[in-house]
């Protein structure tokens, strides 16, 4: 095949100088070679130097003449060459692109890539050995960088993993503390919950009335946030959330039971429910009974006082569909993107401050369900909507 | 565990006697390709590798059992066992000459006699003692060979034997005989080079010949004359060969001695 681009020939490029008139002078090729050449007589001993090795090393020629090559080396080179380089050379012929540093007669280092090649007789005896010299001094610089550099991504490395080990260690302790913590703190809060239970079935007085519906309130919120560390430990610990899902009993009355809860526990608070739940449900009851409790705190907490929170569930296109809106201030782009992560907190009153785990548990849950919470917040309402899908 | 695949043994040659081949640091069992064929028709000739050197079993490369020649010497006797050698003619260059000490010494009437050849019992100088080299220097080979990117590329198995005079086939093989794993080529010299066996040389009941190269920076007749000195009933010949492998350099005169004394 031939090419379609034809190149003009190198003649008709090139002013004019006939190849035939210039000549290399080989004897100045030897000499002032870019490269430094030396031989060795089969005894080891240089008979023949070129001047660009002279200068580099800084020896006159005959300094040099019936020297051994360890004369150009320092100790270790001479032991790498004893041990490698001669063998290797002996056995092959030429040993090409060894590093070797030659020593200057003022005693620097002067780095080299080296080529050598046996010359032989007929019978395979050695006549004398060439040795070619390049200079290497910026390529040697490299690859020791290159090695520095492997050695210290090594160490980093080593370090890395030393250091990931044990934060590993750490907050699996922690986590484990924090699931026994929960559970301990639980006990107790069912013993101030049974007791204000009592009481508000006796007579009492207005003041006492409050005080014990705010215990009833304080006591439900502890209880949520204690649920929600304990998931969230858990979750932590690898177990995520686990489901024990019921299709056969319906989610209304759990949902119902928590908007009564919280009635009960801030009555001065309005909560509108809309159910409209036709089809049945395959969820794990308590946990979005839990979802539903967590939203509901979100919208009461953060929520304009005055105005009702709406909860609404409906199943409908296949679909599960559970939403709680609430009035008030609109929620700052900045916060919507932690909203959903953990230990996030919106700005609110102290005493109102949970440990911002509520939200994320919820959306934990969904996910268990193959479901989304989502967030729409403007002006007119906050809404988080938890979708699922009705198959199973 | 395979011994001969461990350490690449190679068997050549016929007679009642077998004649052991041990390679020292920096290359492989090729180091005796000019000597060893010379003595197949007489001998039962068994070349190895060092585990870490030539095409030994990488994987089998134990930084604690190789930290020490101790370790090389019980891979020694495990191949006479092998083998089932009995009164052999061990020859050890360099560093092997004092890994078959140590290997007479642990299994008496594996070796019938010993050929060390550029002997040292120990490289690093110390108080009268001449070895050679200051602790610092042999810190510098160490840095040096950190630094020569011979074997760095070097996951590929070395050496092919049989191709010296083939060199069109150098391209892919260039370098190969002494290409080493560099972290084990540099534990091999931290081992060789810090090595100090002294104390064996006259407890060696095996008739012993030190071939003594002129010349040779590694072992320096002096530190030849040493080892003949403290090895009871020892001989020293003196090569007129010079450098540390006379075995390549001068194998007719590293023949010709052996053959005077097996």
């Amino acid at each position: 095949m031939k090419s379609s681009r034809r190149c003009a020939p190198l003649s008709e490029l090139t002013p004019s100088i006939p190849a035939s008139s210039i000549i290399e002078d080989l004897e100045d090729l030897y000499e002032n070679a870019p490269c430094g050449y030396l031989s060795l007589e089969p005894g080891g001993r240089i008979f023949k130097v070129n001047k660009t090795l002279c200068n580099w090393t800084g020896y006159r020629p005959e300094e040099l003449l019936g020297q051994r090559l360890h004369h150009l080396l320092n100790i270790a080179g001479r032991m790498f060459y004893e041990t490698h380089i001669a063998p290797l050379l002996r056995m092959q012929g030429f040993f090409h692109e060894v590093a070797l540093d030659l020593v200057t007669a003022k005693g620097d280092l002067l780095p080299m890539i080296v080529n050598a090649a046996e010359r032989r007789d007929s019978e395979g005896r050695p006549i004398s050995t060439r040795i070619t010299f390049l200079k290497a001094t910026e390529r040697r610089r490299y690859e020791r960088e290159l090695l520095d550099a492997r050695d210290q991504s090594r160490s980093q490395e080593a370090a890395a993993r030393a250091s990931l080990t044990s934060e590993r260690e750490t907050s699996e302790l922690r986590e484990q503390f924090i699931a026994v913590l929960g559970h301990d703190l639980r006990n107790p809060l069912a013993s101030i919950s049974a007791g204000a239970r009592i009481l508000l079935r006796k007579p009492k007085d207005e003041t006492e009335t409050k005080v014990l519906q705010m215990m009833e309130t304080t006591v439900l919120r502890m209880a949520g946030l204690i649920d929600n560390v304990l998931d969230f430990a858990r979750g932590r610990l690898g177990g995520g959330i686990t489901l024990s899902r019921n299709a056969n009993t319906s989610i209304e009355p759990v949902l119902q039971q928590v908007v009564d809860e919280l009635r009960t526990a801030m009555p001065d608070r309005r909560i509108e429910t809309d159910f409209r739940i036709t089809q049945p449900i395959n969820c794990d009851r308590s946990r979005l009974g839990q979802l539903v409790s967590n939203l509901l705190g979100n919208a009461l907490t953060h929520g304009a006082p005055g105005k009702p929170v709406l909860i609404r569930a409906l199943t409908d296109n296949g679909m599960f569909e559970l939403s709680v809106s609430n009035a008030g201030e609109p929620i700052s782009a900045e916060a919507m993107e932690h909203l959903f992560q953990p230990f996030f907190r919106g700005r609110v009153r102290a005493s109102l401050q949970g440990l911002g785990l509520g939200l994320h548990i919820a959306s934990e849950i969904a996910k268990a369900h193959e479901g989304t919470l989502t967030v729409k917040s403007d002006s007119e309402e906050t809404r988080f909507t938890f979708l699922m899908p009705l198959r199973t | 565990m395979n011994v001969s695949a461990r350490n690449n043994v190679r068997i050549n040659g016929s007679g009642e006697r077998a004649m052991v081949f041990a390679h020292g640091f920096g290359c492989d069992q090729n180091m005796w390709r000019f000597v060893e064929p010379v003595f197949r028709s007489t001998f039962r000739t068994v070349l190895f590798d060092h585990v870490g050197a030539g095409n030994s079993d990488l994987s089998k490369y134990d930084p604690v059992k190789y930290g020490s020649l101790s370790g090389y010497a019980d891979d020694l006797v495990e191949i006479g066992e092998e083998l089932d050698l009995e009164g052999a003619v061990f020859v050890g260059h360099s560093v092997s000459a004092m890994i078959g000490i140590l290997a007479s010494l642990k299994a008496p009437g594996l070796f019938s006699s010993l050929v060390l050849v550029g002997p040292s019992a120990r490289y690093i100088d110390d108080g009268d003692y001449k070895g050679g080299f200051s602790a610092k220097q042999v810190e510098e080979l160490l840095e040096f060979l950190e630094a020569n990117h011979m074997g760095w590329s070097a996951q590929m198995a070395p050496a092919i034997m049989g191709n010296a005079d083939r060199p069109e086939l150098g391209e892919e093989l260039t370098n190969s005989f002494c290409r080493t794993d560099p972290d084990i080529a540099k534990h091999f010299a931290r081992v060789t080079f810090t090595s100090d066996n002294r104390d064996d040389l006259a407890k060696v009941t095996t008739p012993t010949l030190v071939l003594q190269c002129s010349e040779d920076i590694i072992a320096s007749t002096e530190v030849g004359e040493y080892v003949q000195r403290h090895i009871p009933g020892s001989k020293l010949v003196i090569l007129n060969a010079t450098g540390h492998c006379p075995n390549l350099s001068a194998p007719d005169e590293v023949i010709a001695a052996m053959r005077a004394f097996v």
